[in-house]
């Protein structure tokens, strides 16, 4: 996105949650239209499961509508607030399923990644998605967040470290290993499709 | 996708990968993030960010974040919300454990006074109860004329 286009975008939120502070329905939905998809494609493929992630979005625009008069426009930009809160809960999300699961409470955990991946091997392109949603689901979490948070969040490296309360530099190192990790996964597989080819 | 079909590609949709059929995008994306060439890394971006893509229903999302405010304001908690949260629940274990650690010191101390006070009276010259019970009867000797 550019970054006229993105000022802009971060100003229409800021006024936007002006507005939830004061009380405004309509603003909350009108921030759900811009910012509910990407906030839950971050999550479900961050936490690997549909319902948690769900749940988290939900949470988020509840704490949102709770907290909006706390946002700090000269702090940060509104989308690196939302996407703090998201990566927040995620974590705690992740923390009461791994605590849950120790206890045995759990069902088998729903990996929405999983099943697109079977159904999709028909095409040669839809496989190169799933290939590429399997390797994200194996990198380690961190690296995991910053290339969502890159990817989706479209954020830049300020605002990843803002979110993930990282430095800079460490940002840079963690998308560093987490595309290198990513581009031998994609490699292995076109390897793997080649051998099996020939 | 190998060099010669991308190259293929390129000449007959063009430059902007936006604009090729769908099928061919994931496959254009991964060969420019695995050839390492300048924008290898934004191709990679792009490519995650296509293969992220998770169905979402906005409208069915704003419906149940306001049936939960809706709910929230209608029935407040009594309960602290910090409790529900992994911190509020380590803190109540810790409490719990620390109540039940000095109910036991408690119990195990009058426990060991009892003990205490029958090994004196025994080491005193008592005797036990005749039917072997831990009562302790009086010193056989007290009150006897010397």
């Amino acid at each position: 996105m550019p970054a006229a286009v993105r000022d802009e975008a971060s100003n229409g939120d800021e006024e936007l949650l002006a507005r939830i502070a004061a009380g405004s329905q309509a603003a909350l939905s009108a921030l759900m239209a811009r910012h509910g998809r990407g906030l839950r494609t971050f999550a479900t493929r961050y936490l690997g499961h549909a319902a948690d992630a769900e749940d988290v979005v939900q949470e988020v625009f509840v704490t949102v509508w709770k907290q909006a008069a706390r946002f700090d426009p000269g702090r940060a930009r509104a989308s690196t607030w939302l996407y703090r809160i998201t990566a927040n809960r995620c974590i705690d999300q992740r923390r009461r399923r791994a605590l849950r699961n120790f206890f045995g409470l759990d069902d088998i955990g729903e990996e929405p990644a999983a099943l697109e991946a079977n159904a999709e091997t028909a095409t040669a392109a839809r496989q190169e998605l799933a290939i590429v949603r399997d390797g994200l689901s194996r990198l380690p979490e961190r690296q995991r967040m910053a290339l969502l948070l890159r990817a989706v969040g479209e954020l830049d490296i300020a605002a990843i470290a803002e979110v993930m309360g990282a430095s800079a530099g460490s940002v840079e190192q963690l998308l560093v290993r987490g595309r290198r990790a990513l581009r031998d996964h994609l490699a292995d597989a076109a390897g793997g499709r080649e051998r099996k080819s020939s | 996708m190998t060099r010669e079909e991308f190259e293929n590609n390129r000449r007959r949709f063009g430059d902007d990968i936006d604009a090729w059929p769908a099928s061919l995008k994931g496959p254009a994306l991964a060969f420019m993030a695995l050839e390492g060439d300048a924008g290898a890394d934004a191709a990679l971006d792009r490519l995650v960010r296509q293969a992220a893509l998770v169905e979402s229903d906005d409208r069915a999302l704003a419906r149940k974040v306001m049936a939960r405010i809706d709910r929230g304001a209608a029935r407040p908690s009594l309960v602290p919300r910090f409790l529900f949260a992994p911190t509020g629940l380590a803190a109540c274990a810790a409490a719990l454990l620390v109540t039940a650690t000095i109910a036991g010191y408690q119990v195990a101390r009058f426990q060991d006074q009892s003990q205490d006070s029958e090994l004196l009276a025994l080491a005193a010259g008592a005797r036990l109860a005749d039917d072997g019970g831990s009562a302790i009867t009086a010193d056989p000797g007290e009150g006897d004329p010397l």
